[in-house]
Formats: C-alpha cells, structure tokens, sequence
C-alpha cells in the first residue's frame, strides 16, 4: 500500500484511516500482490460541496482502453465518518477488485461513457448556472458575493485602489514619453455584479479629478462577459460612469474574436475568478506512468430517493430529464418554473463523478491545449513530484493566449484567482474541481499559464493577495518579456 | 538581373518551421550535434529561398532561419562579447551577453551568408544585420563609458563586416534598427552610429526602423515623427517602415519632409496569419504613390515573416507580390 497524503492538516482523521485500512484491505481478501500496490490518495477537499464520495475506487486503463493492473483508492478526509468508513472502504475496494467502480443497483448513471473532465456533462451545469443566475439565485436567496455580508477579494477598495495606482502610473509614463494613446482602452472580462467595475471607476475619476481632469474622458471601459443577466446587472452598476462605458457579450476563452479591432490597444485587461471556472482536465503522474484522469456523473442511492420522491421524477428516466434540463433550462423540466429550479439545485447539489486513469501514449497530443507543445509538458513534469496529480488548465491557457494579443506593448494583464504556482504545491493541497452554489470552482495551474506565457512573449508573476489575511487568492500580472 | 519598378523584398527572416524549433531547444540541451543542425539549417534556408523565388520576391535572404534571435547571432560573433552558453533554454530567449573590455577588430563570419545565397539564387541579395543601438541595448556593457561609446566602437568593427559582404557580392546590406522606436531619445547618436557602421561601404544600404517584432508582438507603438528630422541625415539609400498594421498616416511625414532616400513600403502585416488580398496590396501601395514617387518605393512585409506559419507566410509573399503587379500594370 503507497499512501500519499496530499494535505497539511487533519493529523487526527488521517492516523485513523491509515490505522483501519489494513485490516479492512485483510477483510476484503485483496490479493497480496495488489494489495502491496494499492495507491492510497488521501486528499482533504477544501469545498464543502463537490463532486467526490467520500470513498473513491480508480482503475486504469491503457491508451487503447484495456484494463491495467494499477488501481487506486481516494479518501476525503473531511467527509470521513467513522461509523460507515470501513463500509464505504470496503466497497472501493470490492468494486476495483471486480473491474469496475461502483456495482450498486442504486446508482444511477448519468452517463454512460467516462469521458475527459473537460467534456464532463458538469460544464453544461456551469454555462447554465450563469445564463440563468438570477433564477439561481432567487431561489438561494444569495447574491454573488463569496461569503455572504462580506466583501469577496474581488472587490476588495484597497486592492482596488493601488490597483487604479498602479494604472496611473502607467498613464502617466506613456503620457511623458509622449506615447500615450488618444483613446484609452481598459476591459474587464467576467464582471459579477459589476462592483468591482463600478469602485475602479469611482476611484479612477476621483483621481483624475484631483490630477486636474488628464485621462478620464479618454478612458473607455469595456465590461464583457457571456451572461447577458450578468451584464445587465453589471451595466446598471457602473451606470454612473455611462458615457465611457460599454458591454459586450464575449467568450472567455477567446475575447480576441470579438475585439480583434483592439488588438495591441488595450492597456488594462483584469480578471477576477473567471480562469478557474474555465474547462480543464485533470492528469495524473505514477513514477514514469502519465493518466489523463475521464470521469462518469453519477447520483447515488440517497440523491436518486430524493429526487424520485420531492420531484416526483422517474429514476429510469433521470438522465433524460437532465439532458431536457441542460437543453431548455428549468422550466424545460417543470411547467411551474419554480419547481424546475428545484430540481436542477437538488440534481446539481447530488451530482457525483466517478473516475478512472486513462494511461497517456507518449506520442498523443490530443489532452495538451491548443498551442502548447509536449515539450512544455515536459519542462512541467520535469519540475514535477514523482507522484502527483495536476490540473491541464486549458480553458485558463486558451484564454490566456487569446486574450494577450488584445494588450498594448506596455498594457498588462491582470487576474485574481486562486493559481497553484509550482508543481510540487500539487502534492500539498487538492486542487480539482468543488461546487460553489450552480458553478465550478477549482485552482488554475500557474506553472502551466508560465509556460504558455513565455510562448507568448511575456512573463507572468503572482503575487499573493494581501488584503485579507487566510485568503487563498492570488494576482496574476504579465509584464512583456524581452 | 534587373530590377523592375517597385522591386519586393522580404525584410529577414521566414517562417521558423516548428520542427527547426524543436531542433535548435534540442541543441541547447545537448541532444542534438552541432553537425546535424547545421545541416538542418542549410535545408531549411533553401527552402525559404525557393519559397521567395516562387512567390515571385525580386531581392531574397536566406531567411535568416539559423539566426535564434537578432541580438544572439551577433553577440556570439563581436569579439570581445562575453556569452554565458548555459544562460537559456529556449532558442529564442536571449543569452546573458556582456562586454568587458574594448572590442577587437575582427571578422563576424557573416561571409557564409553571402556565399550561400550567392550559391543558390541567382537574384540580388540582402542581407540584414542587427544595429548597433539595437545591439547596446541588449549586451551589458561593464566597459564603455556610455552606451553611444559603446554603438560606435561596435559600429567600427560592423562597418569592416559589412565592407566584406559587399565585396562578395551582398547586393542589399540592411541595419535593423527596431529599437529606435523604444528610445527616440537616443535617435542623434544612434543615427551617428548607422553612419560609422556603413562608411565607404560599396552596396545598396537599408536603415530599417519598426516597432519591433518580439513573439510576433509590437515592443512599442507611437509615430514615426520621432524619426524627424533626425533621420535625414542617415547615409543610407533605402529606410524601411512598417504601415500596414499601423496604417499610413505616417507618410504625409514624406509630404513634410524632403528624405534625400527611397522608402520600403511595408504593406503587409506579419503580426496576424490573416493573409492580406492583393487587392488591399496594391490600394496600399497607390496610397504611398500619392506621397512617393513609384522609383523610389520598395515593396516589403512590415518585418520579418519569423512568426508566421509557413503557408501564411508564402500566401502573403504571393498577395504582396500580386498586389505590386498589379501597380505595376497601372504605371505601365
């Protein structure tokens, strides 16, 4: 049994697993051979919603899709109960030794195919969490604000403040030299509620006022984002400052095709929490083994019974009515659009993923990002533990490389997210996907966005987020590289 | 071979094929020999020169595709310019270079580049060499005095470079000067330092300013005012520009004032795989032709083609060069 334990705290449950594991291992009658090579993962998941059980079986698979004799458990501490874990043990370990993950007639598959995370059914729930934000979140009650009552990072007035600063100092550089643009562009993709926007804005006239009115009126702020509800609600934010605002509905991962007219004009382009709910993949290094990590939704036995019974659905036909749901929204579900809410939050709240480790042929390029060659993957894996399992964050990488080609020479880039930086941070902390309210959320691979940046001719930085203490956020910011 | 009215060029480089990448990263990290590169360079420098010639380009290089960058390849070769070998991974970074002390005369080695298209293309010929501002502002200097001590020593040892290309026949000698447009102040030296650089040498020379190129991406952006009057008295035939990303108000400066040289047009954008019609070609030239008169125009890509696909790269040449036949037909 190789243990790994991917996580600094919980010395107390973690003692407990690793001393009732053996004798469960014993119980079960693993093979002594298999036994010896169990991967034990024993993860500590930071979202108190998520999509893992808190017993997890992996098997692999070769590239061809025949079974290989690797297999693996994965623990939750923090869902750990001690008064069903050696059952729930048990079961991981019964469903790898007969070749499959879970055998209980009670799950319900939602899929039947295991698929690459990226294309995992969990990314419709995301684009329909934010076309239909406002439903969402009528029916929560709460706003888009990280922790309710208080102020998210992203909105921060002193990080907001350095941050109109830091800008101005730029303007006036360019303003010196005599390079300064007539018009000045700024954009902010992915706006929320369109505080942040509004507070910038605020700031940044107040300063121009005090400096005798030099940039303000050749500023032009653009707010895109692709829920129009989001920006709707943004623009009505910023409504102050509307002569110098604009929306545009873009994509995320490619804002280049719906502003190539501003290529190289933009001095200012923020990001706050849009790369990581970007579509990635997960990967997993075993010594000189690579996974790519497919998983399959599933519901388990509690989640079919409630949503049979509270919503009166079929359970032969809950996939259908998934589909039906992702196609055409709640009310593609419910007459009483009200009650389709219902349904999608309770069927969003029990949706699991199992998971399986398809080996990775060394030769194939089709799990890298556009435009990232198997050579920066392996200056990554170079740098990388023997062991570990690491985001491909290519939404993240896609958005990145189409979005630079927007900044002028001197502009420059700006994200607040939660980035892991360096490879080896993989084996410290879990990393991969949890739920927060309708939407993904997970950490981006900062040393994957390095590498990708360098291609692009610019070095990016991180710099921790200092305005809170404990947040886990951290700020991207490019400089152009020489 | 004579040159007809409006004769294209390229400005360097051609399309870097990914393989060649590959190759050169392997050679940093050792996995590739010396031998086996240059080998590979010599490839895929004919085949830039055949692309060109079948595009239908009047003055050709050899694409430059053996070059990592435009700071390295020459650092490598002043002598009394220090290298730390082991300072990058990738090509296309740029090595740690410092000088320590006076720079010797001596030759570059630049000669094989000459004899090479000379070897395989009987077109005229051109060959780019980075500038000594260019050039000062990339190598530490731990020696001279002033960075424009430094470009005129270095222009002294180029100025005997190029005075061999010339008498091997490199019909076309340009400076590359992008970094112009990121100091503007140092442009009165600067231009003092072309001028050393190309004393008594017997080839049509090229002053070519842009706004740079790095990662296929502007280093600065602005107006060529800052060129003026200054510029003027650089003692060069030709200075090449780039309009077409940028557009053309920049040519009403000919209107204002009187260049004692001709101009190389830059009509199509190497900073986008978007290909350029030959129709848009040839507008942007007509536009020029208002300004300029046709024999003093040259006919060019922005900057170098390094960052294009291949096939991008080729279709523009053919676009350019369609493009500029078409105003040839016109001027008769």
């Amino acid at each position: 049994m190789i243990f790994h334990v991917n996580h600094r705290t919980a010395a107390d449950v973690t003692s407990y697993v690793m001393g009732t594991l053996p004798g469960v291992i014993d119980h079960v009658g693993l093979d002594p051979q298999a036994a010896a090579g169990l991967h034990v993962d024993l993860d500590w998941l930071p979202y108190r919603s998520n999509f893992r059980d808190p017993v997890i079986a992996r098997r692999a698979i070769d590239a061809q899709g025949h079974p290989l004799a690797h297999g693996e458990i994965a623990i939750d501490l923090a869902q750990v109960d001690q008064a069903r874990f050696e059952a729930q043990v048990t079961e991981a370990l019964r469903s790898l030794r007969a070749g499959s993950t879970n055998q209980d007639p009670a799950y319900v598959r939602l899929d039947q195919e295991f698929k690459p995370l990226r294309e995992s059914v969990i990314w419709q729930f995301n684009r329909l969490f934010w076309q239909r934000l406002n439903e969402w979140q009528s029916a929560s009650g709460r706003g888009s604000e990280a922790v309710p009552g208080e102020t998210s990072d992203a909105n921060n007035p002193q990080s907001i403040e350095d941050n109109v600063a830091d800008f101005w100092t730029l303007l006036r550089d360019l303003d010196a030299r005599g390079q300064l643009p007539a018009e000045i562009f700024a954009l902010e993709i992915g706006v929320g509620t369109g505080e942040r926007a509004a507070a910038w804005l605020d700031r940044f006239k107040e300063l121009d006022e005090q400096c005798g009115g030099l940039y303000y009126s050749r500023l032009r702020f653009l707010l895109g984002d692709y829920s129009p509800a989001t920006l709707e609600a943004a623009l009505a934010a910023v409504h102050r400052h509307a002569p110098i605002v604009a929306v545009l509905s873009l994509d995320a991962l490619n804002p280049f095709k719906t502003l190539s007219f501003l290529r190289f004009k933009i001095l200012y382009i923020h990001l706050t929490n849009v790369y990581d709910n970007l579509p990635f993949d997960e990967m997993v290094r075993r010594g000189e083994g690579l996974y790519l990590v497919e998983v399959r939704p599933y519901l388990d036995a509690a989640a079919v019974q409630r949503l049979t019974t509270e919503h009166a659905r079929d359970a032969e036909q809950l996939t259908d009515t998934m589909k039906r749901l992702l196609e055409g929204g709640p009310e593609a579900v419910h007459q009483d659009r009200a009650k389709g809410v219902a349904f999608w939050r309770c069927l969003w709240h029990a949706l699991r993923l199992e998971e399986r480790l398809r080996a990775v042929d060394p030769a194939e390029s089709d799990h890298l990002p556009s435009g990232l060659s198997r050579s920066y993957l392996e200056d990554l894996l170079a740098g990388a533990p023997a062991d570990a399992r690491f985001q491909l964050s290519r939404g993240a990488a896609e958005s990145f490389a189409n979005t630079v080609p927007l900044l002028h020479p001197r502009g420059f880039l700006q994200v607040q997210d939660v980035f892991v930086t360096a490879m080896d941070a993989y084996r410290q902390e879990f990393s991969g996907p949890g739920k927060v309210d309708g939407s993904i959320v997970s950490s981006v691979n900062g040393a994957l966005l390095r590498a990708v940046a360098s291609r692009a001719g610019f070095d990016v930085h991180f710099a921790p987020f200092r305005y809170r203490a404990g947040s886990r956020t951290s700020v991207l910011y490019t400089t152009p590289r020489d | 071979m004579t040159l007809p009215i409006l004769p294209t060029t390229v400005i360097g480089s051609y399309s870097m094929p990914s393989w060649l990448e590959h190759a050169k990263n392997d050679f940093l990290q050792r996995r590739v020999s010396r031998h086996d590169l240059d080998e590979m360079y010599d490839s895929a420098r004919k085949a830039a020169i055949k692309d060109q010639e079948t595009a239908g380009i009047d003055i050709v290089t050899d694409g430059e595709l053996q070059r990592d960058n435009m700071i390295d390849y020459f650092a490598e070769r002043i002598p009394g310019v220090q290298i730390d070998h082991s300072s990058k991974r990738f090509y296309y970074d740029y090595y740690e270079s410092t000088v320590r002390s006076k720079l010797a005369s001596g030759s570059l080695g630049l000669a094989g580049e000459v004899k090479f298209l000379r070897r395989y293309t009987d077109h005229p010929i051109k060959v780019a060499i980075s500038g000594p501002h260019t050039l000062v502002k990339r190598i530490q200097n731990l020696h001279y005095p002033s960075e424009e001590a430094f470009a005129l020593d270095l222009a002294r040892v180029m100025n005997l470079e190029l005075k061999e290309l010339a008498r091997l026949g490199a019909t076309y000698l340009q400076i590359d000067e992008p970094y112009y447009s990121g100091f503007p102040e140092d442009l009165p030296w600067a231009i003092r330092a072309v001028n050393t650089m190309v004393e008594g040498v017997d080839a049509k020379l090229v002053l070519h300013v842009c706004y740079g190129n790095r990662y296929g991406k502007p280093s600065w952006e602005g107006t060529y005012r800052y060129l003026f009057p200054t510029i003027l008295d650089a003692k060069v035939h030709l200075i090449s520009l780039e309009f077409a990303r940028r557009g053309d108000e920049d040519l009403q400066l000919f209107n204002e004032f009187k260049v004692p040289f001709a101009v190389g047009l830059g009509v199509v954008d190497v900073k986008t795989t978007e290909v350029e019609s030959a129709t848009l070609v040839a507008d942007r030239i007509r536009r020029a032709l208002k300004v300029l008169p046709a024999d003093r125009l040259v006919i060019t890509p922005d900057c170098g083609c390094v960052h294009l696909p291949r096939d991008v790269a080729f279709e523009k040449l053919c676009a350019m060069v369609e493009g500029t036949r078409q105003v040839r037909k016109e001027l008769g």
